[in-house]
């Protein structure tokens, strides 16, 4: 916690909360971690933003969103939001994620700009090796297996045993639930007339990208460059949901094969399973894992315990940064003539 | 294992008033705060929740979900909780006319004269 050691005044203080700084926001791993709004009007009034909905008589109702204490809105597609809304969301950084209907499908999600680049750097010095790129893809897979793979196997063999594992938890689930056959299938044209279980697959699917991509986010990595996945804007998020599907949100899906409304129970059971498995937290120390092996000092999400990161320096390939704001003129300047 | 509890009061009958300061402190007018276990706290919510008249009260009590704390309400007031897949937030109604059902997931208010 960063101690104010100057009183504030009036003036101030009131600039503070319409700006907060970053020790005044929670951690991504201490933020609630999603909310889904549809059929309502976000807007941003004097004193927060809130979801407003329309009485048949043209009354309003209005609920206060927690911006600062929110890691992601889910935006369903009945919703309009206004441009200050989106602003305060982006100041307190907040992703805005758009989805489909039910919080299927990610369309795209925001960025807010006040971020430490450290582990995007991290990232694309991982991503731009060939060799270190195939590490991270080989350390992502073999994380998820119980047992130890030779140091040989290749890639594709690694993909291999992936399908294989999914597979045989299909099967072993379906048996468990008393369900036939499942075969897990994704489409949108036929929405309504799936069977729960892949209903509340995609629902929960869902809602698990829309966390990845805030934790992402949050950390200022890019969702874009990808280990295992690639050439989509979302390839990491879908790198790093599929650590945690397995254990997270197929079980889930399955024990809601008989549930009326699969996709509202789904986020309903995966908000609570979220937080037994602190999913957040283990996101960003997950992802710090993946992208600095060696380091162990893992600073969270760009918080330091003082004062706010350096945050604009010039890259130098000898001495690594130095201080932006400066003027490198040498001091003795040759007359010009 | 007894855990900090605040309970919020409008307008409740005097006698209610006085019987909560006997398990908690009034910091300021009608909110009570205390230390209370989970049976206590059932019990005296059960009894303010009966007793309140017109008025209205809100209990919080720390719980083990994503937000961390739950709250009760009793009584009809212009801002009802809203439960949005598992988080609490709370919606404000233009007028008090009659009260929402918190299951719906829309609050529809009836037109107001």
């Amino acid at each position: 916690m960063a101690a104010n050691r100057r009183p504030h005044t009036q003036s101030s203080a009131r600039r503070r909360v319409a700006s907060p700084t970053l020790a005044m926001l929670p951690r991504v791993g201490d933020s609630l971690s999603f909310l889904y709004a549809d059929i309502v009007r976000i807007v941003q009034d004097d004193t927060g933003v809130c979801a407003e909905t329309t009485g048949e008589d043209g009354d309003i109702t209005r609920v206060h969103l927690p911006t600062a204490s929110l890691s992601c809105v889910l935006l369903g597609p009945g919703t309009s939001i206004t441009q200050p809304a989106l602003a305060t969301f982006a100041r307190h950084g907040t992703t805005v994620v758009c989805t489909g209907s039910g919080g299927v499908r990610c369309y795209s999600g925001t960025v807010p700009a006040s971020l430490t680049t450290r582990w995007l750097e991290r990232q694309v010095h991982q991503w731009t090796d060939p060799d270190r790129r195939l590490a991270v893809a080989r350390q992502m897979y073999t994380s998820r297996f119980q047992i130890g793979v030779p140091a040989a196997t290749t890639l594709e063999q690694l993909r291999g045993m992936e399908g294989q594992r999914m597979k045989a938890l299909y099967k072993l689930l379906a048996q468990q639930h008393r369900i036939g056959r499942f075969r897990r299938s994704y489409e949108p044209d036929s929405w309504d007339t799936q069977d729960p279980v892949n209903l509340a697959l995609s629902s929960a699917s869902s809602c698990l990208y829309g966390i990845v991509h805030s934790a992402l986010v949050a950390l200022g990595c890019s969702p874009a460059l990808g280990f295992v996945h690639q050439g989509t804007q979302l390839a990491f998020v879908y790198d790093i949901a599929d650590l945690y599907k397995a254990e997270l949100t197929v079980p889930l899906a399955f024990s809601l094969h008989d549930s009326p409304n699969p996709e509202a129970a789904a986020r309903r059971s995966f908000r609570e399973q979220l937080r037994l498995f602190k999913l957040l937290p283990r996101i960003v120390t997950d992802v710090q894992t993946l992208l600095a092996p060696g380091e162990t000092e893992h600073v969270a999400d760009g918080h330091t315990d003082g004062e706010a990161v350096e945050m604009v320096n010039l890259w130098d390939p000898k001495s690594g940064s130095v201080p932006a704001g400066v003027n490198y003129a040498p001091q003795e300047a040759p007359d010009v003539p | 294992m007894p855990t900090m509890t605040v309970l919020a009061t409008t307008a409740v009958p005097d006698h209610v008033r006085g019987a909560l300061t006997r398990w908690m402190i009034e910091p300021t007018p009608g909110l009570y705060v205390g230390t209370l276990s989970a049976r206590v706290r059932n019990e005296l919510w059960a009894v303010v929740a009966a007793s309140i008249g017109p008025g209205a009260a809100v209990l919080l009590h720390p719980e083990a979900n994503e937000q961390g704390f739950t709250l009760h309400t009793a009584g009809d007031r212009r801002r009802i909780p809203f439960d949005f897949d598992g988080l609490a937030l709370i919606a404000f109604r233009p007028q008090d006319e009659q009260t929402t059902d918190p299951e719906e997931p829309e609050p529809t208010v009836p037109a107001a004269g």
